[in-house]
Formats: C-alpha cells, sequence, structure tokens
C-alpha cells in the first residue's frame, strides 16, 4: 500500500465518520428539540376534557361526533387514557381504555355496552380510522418520546413564527407512517404542524395545532386539532372543551371495572 | 308471553333499591331509550305451516343518574318486546335495574343487570350469568335480565368477582307460530326443576381474571341452576311437547386470550357436571385484522373458531370475513359460515349494518341452511335426523331499524 492509498483511504475514512458525525448530530438536536416540545406537557398529571369532533366530507357536509377524554399520567411509563364515546348515539357509552407504553405495543381494552362486554384488542391495528374521521389511533395516542427516531432538518418560519423542523421516523414496524415533519416553534417548543407521510412515503396528511393556552402554569394543551387528508380531501377538526387539570384521578378511574360503568 | 316473574326476594330486593334511591341526593337524570322495528322474511312457508312475514316492535327506555359524589350509578332499563305471530316472543323484561356503588378498594352491583364472560365471536360457552333471550336474535347473544348481588375486588393480582344469583331465568323459546322453533313445541309454561326451590333458587358464581402483558386469562365457577335446560319429550294427546328441565349444574369456566402482533388467539373451554354425564367443551380461534385493504379505510378481519364439546359427534367450525369500512356511517358487513364436518351441514350468514343519520342504524342478517334433507311435518324418525333437517324451509332475511332515542 503506497502513502497516496493510505491517505486517501484516509480521508475517505474521515469524510465518512464527519458525514456521520454531522448525521448524529441532526439526530442529537433533533431528539433534544423532541424532548423539549415534549416537557411542554409534562408533570400534568391528570386531565378532563370534552371531544368534539368534525368530520367534513368531499362536498363539505359536516357531522359532528362527541366525547369524553381523561388521561393520567405514569410516572416511567407511557399514560393512561380513556375514551367515551356519547355521540352518535349508537355508540354512545362505548369506551376504549389504553395503557401505552414508551416502547413495548399498547394495551387496549374496548367496552360494548349493548353485550356488558369488555374486549381486548390488538393494537398493532392502530393505523385504521377512529370513528370515521381522518386520525387514526396513533395520531391520537400518547406520543411518546421513546416512539420515535429524530431528526433536525432546517429552521423556518410559519406563519410569520420562527420555528425548528424536524423529522421523525416511528420505531414501530406496525405504524402507518414511514415519516412525519414536525414543526415546532422556538419560543414554547409547541408542535404547531405535523405532515404524515404513509407506507409508500406518500405525503397523506397534514395536521395543525392551534389555540394553545397554559395549564398550571406549565402545562400547554391545544384546543384546536385538524388534520386535512390530500388523498380523499376530507377534514377532521378536533376541538378540546372543558378541559381540566390535576382533577384527583387515579389507576382506579383507569381500571376494567370503571371502563364498565364509564359513561 | 314471557312476563316479569317477581319472586319474594326480587321484590324485597327492588324495595331495598328504591330506599336507597330515595336516600340518595343525585344529580342530573338522564333518560335514554331505543325502538326498533324488525322484520324477518322467510323464503318459505314453514313446516308447520307458519307465516312467511314475521315483524315485531321492541321499545327499551332507560333512566340513569349517579350520586353527586360520584359514587352511586343507577340505571334501570325494561325491554318490550310485541311480535306480530308468536306470543312467545313477546316480551316484558328488567334488563337493568341496579345500583352500584364504588367503594375504596371494591365495588358491589346490586340488583337486576346483564354480566358478560368470555372471549370468543361466534359461541359463548363461558358466558352463563344471564339467561337466553334465545327468540330473539339468532347469534345467542340477546339475554335476559338476572337479580344478583355482586362484589367486584380490584387488586394487583386481577380482578375477583363474587355474585349471589337471586333465582333464575327460563329460556325463551318460540311458540307454534314462531319461527325459528322445535319441530315439537317447548313448553314453556311447565318448567320442570331439580331444585325444590325451583326458579327461586340462590345460586353463586365466582371469576377471576387478569392479564400479562399480551395475555389475557379468566378463571370461573357456577353453581346452580343451569341456563341451559334439557328438553324433554312427553306425549301430549296423539303428540308431543318438550318440557325444559333445569338440573343443578357445576360449571368451571377458562378464558385465555392472546396477542401476537396482529393475531389475536382466543380459547373458552368449560366443563359441566349434573346434566346426565360430566362433560367438556371447548371454541378456540383467532381474529386477524388487516387494516387499510386496497389503499381504502377498509378493514378486514379474519374470524376462525372450531369447536368440540363432548355431546355431540362433531361440532360445526365456524369461518367468517368482517368488513369494516370506517366510513362516517360506521357500515360493517360480516360474512361466515358455519360448517358441520360430519353431517356435511353448512349454514351461510350474513350480517351488515348502518347508521343512518345521527340517531338510527339499519342492520340486515341473511341465513342460508345447506344440506340435511327435507323432513315430513308428521312423519319423521327421531333417531335419525340431522340438526339442520327441521331448518330447511328456514332461509330468512331480517332487517332491523333502530331509534335512539
Amino acid at each position: 500500500m503506497n502513502f497516496t492509498s493510505v491517505m486517501k483511504s484516509t480521508f475517505f475514512a474521515l469524510f465518512l465518520l464527519s458525514s456521520s458525525f454531522s448525521f448524529a448530530d441532526d439526530s442529537l438536536k433533533g431528539l433534544e428539540i423532541a424532548i423539549k416540545a415534549d416537557k411542554t406537557s409534562d408533570g400534568f398529571v391528570d386531565s378532563q376534557s370534552t371531544m368534539e369532533m368534525q368530520l367534513t366530507n368531499r362536498k363539505g357536509n359536516v357531522v359532528t361526533r362527541k366525547m369524553k377524554s381523561k388521561r393520567l399520567e405514569m410516572k416511567g411509563d407511557g399514560d393512561k387514557s380513556l375514551i367515551i364515546f356519547e355521540s352518535p348515539r349508537d355508540v354512545k357509552g362505548v369506551a376504549i381504555l389504553s395503557f401505552s407504553h414508551k416502547t413495548s405495543a399498547d394495551d387496549q381494552w374496548l367496552y360494548l355496552p349493548a353485550l356488558k362486554r369488555v374486549k381486548r384488542i390488538a393494537s398493532k391495528n392502530k393505523s385504521g380510522p377512529f370513528l370515521g374521521s381522518e386520525y387514526t389511533f396513533e395520531d391520537l395516542s400518547s406520543q411518546e418520546v421513546e416512539k420515535f427516531s429524530y431528526l433536525f432538518l432546517r429552521d423556518e418560519d410559519l406563519d410569520g413564527q420562527p420555528n425548528h423542523v424536524i423529522e421523525r421516523t416511528p420505531l414501530d414496524p406496525y405504524s402507518g407512517y414511514t415519516k412525519q415533519i414536525v414543526w415546532i416553534d422556538k419560543k414554547n417548543f409547541l408542535v404547531q404542524k405535523v405532515e404524515y407521510y404513509d407506507r409508500k412515503s406518500f405525503h397523506l396528511k397534514t395536521g395543525t395545532f392551534s389555540g394553545y393556552k397554559k395549564y398550571l402554569d406549565k402545562i400547554w394543551q391545544a384546543s384546536r386539532m385538524e388534520i386535512v387528508n390530500h388523498q380523499n380531501k376530507k377534514k377532521t377538526v378536533l376541538i378540546f372543551k372543558d378541559i381540566a387539570y390535576k382533577t384527583g384521578l387515579s389507576d382506579k378511574d383507569f381500571s376494567q371495572n370503571s371502563l364498565k360503568r364509564s359513561r | 308471553m314471557q312476563p316479569i316473574k317477581l319472586n319474594i326476594s326480587v321484590k324485597t330486593f327492588i324495595f331495598l333499591i328504591l330506599a336507597i334511591f330515595s336516600a340518595t341526593s343525585y344529580g342530573e337524570i338522564e333518560l335514554l331509550g331505543e325502538a326498533s322495528i324488525e322484520i324477518r322474511s322467510f323464503q318459505n312457508e314453514g313446516l308447520f305451516g307458519q307465516e312467511k312475514n314475521h315483524s315485531s316492535f321492541t321499545f327499551s327506555p332507560e333512566l340513569y343518574f349517579e350520586s353527586e359524589n360520584g359514587k352511586d350509578f343507577f340505571s334501570i332499563k325494561p325491554k318490550f318486546r310485541k311480535d306480530a305471530e308468536d306470543n312467545e316472543r313477546n316480551l316484558e323484561d328488567l334488563q337493568e335495574f341496579q345500583w352500584t356503588h364504588v367503594g375504596k378498594n371494591y365495588e358491589t352491583k346490586i340488583g337486576i343487570r346483564k354480566d358478560f364472560w368470555g372471549v370468543t365471536e361466534t359461541v359463548h360457552r363461558v358466558d352463563i350469568l344471564n339467561q337466553t333471550d334465545s327468540v330473539d336474535g339468532f347469534d345467542g347473544e340477546d339475554k335476559l335480565g338476572q337479580p344478583m348481588i355482586n362484589l367486584s375486588l380490584e387488586r394487583e393480582w386481577g380482578v375477583l368477582d363474587l355474585y349471589a344469583l337471586i333465582g333464575s331465568r327460563e329460556r325463551t323459546f318460540a311458540g307454534e307460530k314462531g319461527r325459528l322453533r322445535t319441530p315439537f313445541i317447548v313448553d314453556t309454561h311447565n318448567p320442570m326443576y331439580e331444585s325444590n326451590e325451583e326458579e327461586n333458587r340462590i345460586d353463586f358464581a365466582v371469576r377471576w381474571n387478569h392479564y400479562f402483558n399480551d395475555l389475557e386469562l379468566a378463571i370461573s365457577h357456577f353453581s346452580g341452576t343451569t341456563r341451559e335446560p334439557l328438553l324433554i319429550p312427553t306425549p301430549e294427546g296423539n303428540s308431543i311437547k318438550l318440557l325444559p328441565k333445569y338440573d343443578l349444574i357445576d360449571q368451571t369456566g377458562l378464558e385465555a386470550l392472546y396477542i401476537i402482533e396482529g393475531w389475536v388467539l382466543k380459547l373458552e373451554a368449560i366443563t359441566r357436571s349434573g346434566q346426565d354425564d360430566r362433560f367438556t367443551a371447548l371454541t378456540t380461534g383467532f381474529e386477524y385484522t388487516q387494516t387499510g385493504i386496497f389503499d381504502t379505510s377498509l378493514d378486514l378481519g379474519w374470524i376462525i373458531e372450531l369447536n368440540h364439546d363432548d355431546r355431540e359427534d362433531h361440532s360445526p367450525h365456524a369461518i367468517g370475513t368482517r368488513f369494516s369500512f370506517n366510513d362516517i356511517d360506521d357500515s360493517q358487513l360480516l360474512l361466515g359460515v358455519l360448517w358441520n364436518e360430519s353431517t356435511g351441514e353448512t349454514n351461510v350468514f350474513i350480517e351488515g349494518s348502518k347508521r343512518i343519520g345521527a340517531r338510527t342504524k339499519l342492520s340486515i342478517e341473511g341465513v342460508i341452511f345447506n344440506g340435511g334433507k327435507k323432513v315430513e311435518r308428521n312423519n319423521f324418525d327421531f333417531n335419525n335426523v340431522n340438526p339442520l333437517d327441521f331448518l330447511q324451509e328456514e332461509d330468512f332475511l331480517r332487517m332491523e331499524l333502530t331509534i335512539f332515542l
């Protein structure tokens, strides 16, 4: 091996190394931003709200669904949540109990009030539409930091506000997405916009978050979420009302027995 | 007619709950209900000359309220059904009349209520607390209210439910003009009981259930009056009628469900003594769901369930496909076949439902019975019949429109 070839391979190795360094650097920066964004809802303890879901079809017709939501923050694991349907009337009383986990699949139970039956469901099927909307279970479940890998892309303005733009890749092979591009504002680290790319890397949906309010002096919560499906041109708007934190919920409110009497 | 029979203990029970109602300060009263019209259309006139078209009307109001401290819940839900053809299909039932109290680490549910046990989709072997309202639906999922006292303990080791069942209910059976019916009429007015207390006996049941990550387990035991009577042929004039015989049984049940990737594996098994010889029966199978088929929002769910029952040479197996369209109207379609390996009989069924507007739902159901030989009305050999022989004329289409109030 002559000197030139040694130099060449060294340079090549250095080049590779440096490029992988910058790669790691962008991953780290992406992760840092994601952690900061996650902190904006850290320490919420528990929360309750009512949700109004407005589904708009291609022709612009709107139908409304109503739900109640309860959430409990878990230390060292994903959150527990309970969603109870109120309308349309035929699904009133149907409820879904989810225990999300940071890395493993979520545990999920469905309660069917007509049969008084609690049914464990496979949470792997989370990429299907949620109640006929453009949201999937995956979009609405607890977005734990550990569920993605990250990449910082760029800084840019969104609606006149400076934002970080990061790419996150779901680690779960059963995710409905190959990647999501997320806009997070530099000032408060709140998610402003998410572009969802489906399994074929096609830009399927865009979600926007607005009406952020601060609770308990530290928790930020959007009061309006909107998602547009670019493929079928349908839109779903989620409006959060009667938001309350630290309402005294405990594990007992997220048990199979509580699921059976949820109204 | 199946009137609400209230024995002394149930009356005391209702009185007690009413007393608690009046002693509690409660919040807003919720008044709900549903009304439905059902039309069943059979392809042919029945083997016993029954009409081709049957219609019925069902009304079920519901009253619900909870105490201001959020610890007590009350619900009252009667159900009324009027059938145009078959008096035996008329119903007045209290599905719910219950008081739930949530304590520090226990829950009590006292009154008339429904509770379901089980994991499988096509056959429910373990489920035993409530009597089946078998004339209501073909799938056996319609139940009658059961008076009970239930203590539920929810701990780290799972949920333990203890039940004292106050009396038992009789299974509903179609009458002479009803469809689908047994070749001889079941005389629901003269049931036989093993217990001297007849339908007033207090029975007991216990169930423990828990989950370990992706495994759900439940073990249960029931001791008391069977929900599944034996039908005893008894001469009546120059014909025969069937008398339902309610023996005392002991039944132990096992439920297991395991999630592996997108698969849900299921098992329900029972062993029962008290009716002839001890027997075991089980249902096992899986459910697998494919989401977003053909780049649409359609989900395809596959269900296969295999049956074994010591009492039968061969039990029918079930294969089904569920189409969930995930649209605004929550449209669903289930196509399936029940197949009896030994007789070659099949039973093809379709079930569909769709929401119309915010308060109305349309359901359809169709069943076709294949195989089996045609039998004459008054001339058949009881020792040489297959299960579906009497159902050759019974292919039907059912439509139901439900309005939620």
